[in-house]
């Protein structure tokens, strides 16, 4: 099995630990950081893998990078800060 | 440092030095840019966007948390499952293209461009079937806050991967014409990079509004 077969393989199966989550997942810490990770892993894994990043331009690689670091910062936050979120947001 | 002490160094280090060739070579960084400017100008304007409208979910989450905890629930699982296995597997299919390609394997190259975009015809199927069962059990655009953003997001988002489709088409045609080589093949990387883009947005949008609660 090639690289990129293995990376696919891997990418499905975390696709498919997801859907598990979506059948059975309720609101919590652990399911906003399995997600967070998900995310994470998933996105760096096209990054470097599908796209070549490893290898190539790395200030462009970071950039993407920072994507998929800060939307799953982003999702724990909003999980354990929604209220100072709301009131950040409303307006008066 | 004694004799001993010095063949047991020399031997410690003979251990460290096999082990060390045993080990992969380190991965060369070249700093090239796949594809071309252009496309990733495109690609870092999406990454904005889509931060932007992410920043609308969390808003809106924060704002409406029983509409977002219950949402999910309503949501046809499945259609959000098959969608990611169709863009993961069409992308998987543009990885394989590019190492055509380099190989000099035109033909073979033509069979993955194509197959990427076999495959990546298949989301906006399944989002019409999705929306379609969606109406039929009352999930609207006026449904509820969650569903609005749901639709916002990804319609958002299955217009981005239209444009990656058409691109796909344009770089099967230029395949199927000769027009790239091992040489010069950057128009089909850059089709890949910003399909992967898609994929990537996409990996965000799937448990925003199938899995988190």
């Amino acid at each position: 099995m090639g690289h990129a077969e293995k990376i696919w393989l891997l990418l499905i199966g975390l696709t498919a630990a997801g859907a598990w989550l979506a059948e059975s997942g309720q609101s919590s810490w652990g399911l906003s950081l399995v997600v967070a990770g998900l995310i994470g892993t998933k996105g760096h894994l096209v990054i470097d893998h599908y796209m070549e990043m490893r290898t190539a331009n790395q200030r462009f690689r970071r950039l993407l990078h920072v994507f998929v670091v800060l939307v799953p910062v982003l999702v724990l936050l909003s999980h354990g800060f929604s209220d100072v979120l709301k009131r950040l947001t409303t307006i008066a | 440092m004694g004799v001993r002490d010095c063949s047991a160094y020399t031997a410690a280090m003979n251990d460290t030095v096999a082990s060390a060739s045993d080990l992969p070579p380190p991965v060369a960084v070249t700093g090239r840019v796949p594809g071309n400017a252009g496309t990733w100008v495109g690609i870092f304007c999406v990454l904005v966007e889509f931060l932007l409208l992410f920043g609308v979910y969390f808003v809106a989450k924060a704002h409406h948390q029983e509409a977002f905890l219950a949402g999910p629930d309503k949501l046809a699982t499945v259609a959000g499952v098959t969608i990611t296995f169709l863009l993961l597997t069409s992308g998987y299919c543009m990885v394989k293209a590019v190492e055509m390609i380099r190989a000099d394997r035109r033909r073979a190259t033509l069979g993955w461009v194509l197959g990427a975009f076999v495959l990546g015809l298949g989301y906006p199927l399944v989002k019409f079937f999705e929306i379609r069962w969606n109406v039929a059990h009352g999930i609207d655009g006026e449904a509820g806050i969650f569903y609005t953003t749901y639709y916002y997001l990804t319609l958002n988002h299955l217009v981005h991967v239209s444009w990656g489709l058409l691109g796909l088409i344009w770089v099967a045609v230029r395949t199927a014409l000769g027009m790239y080589s091992p040489r010069d093949y950057s128009g089909l990387e850059a089709a890949a990079v910003y399909w992967h883009t898609t994929d990537v947005i996409w990996l965000v949008i799937f448990p925003f509004f199938y899995v988190l609660r």
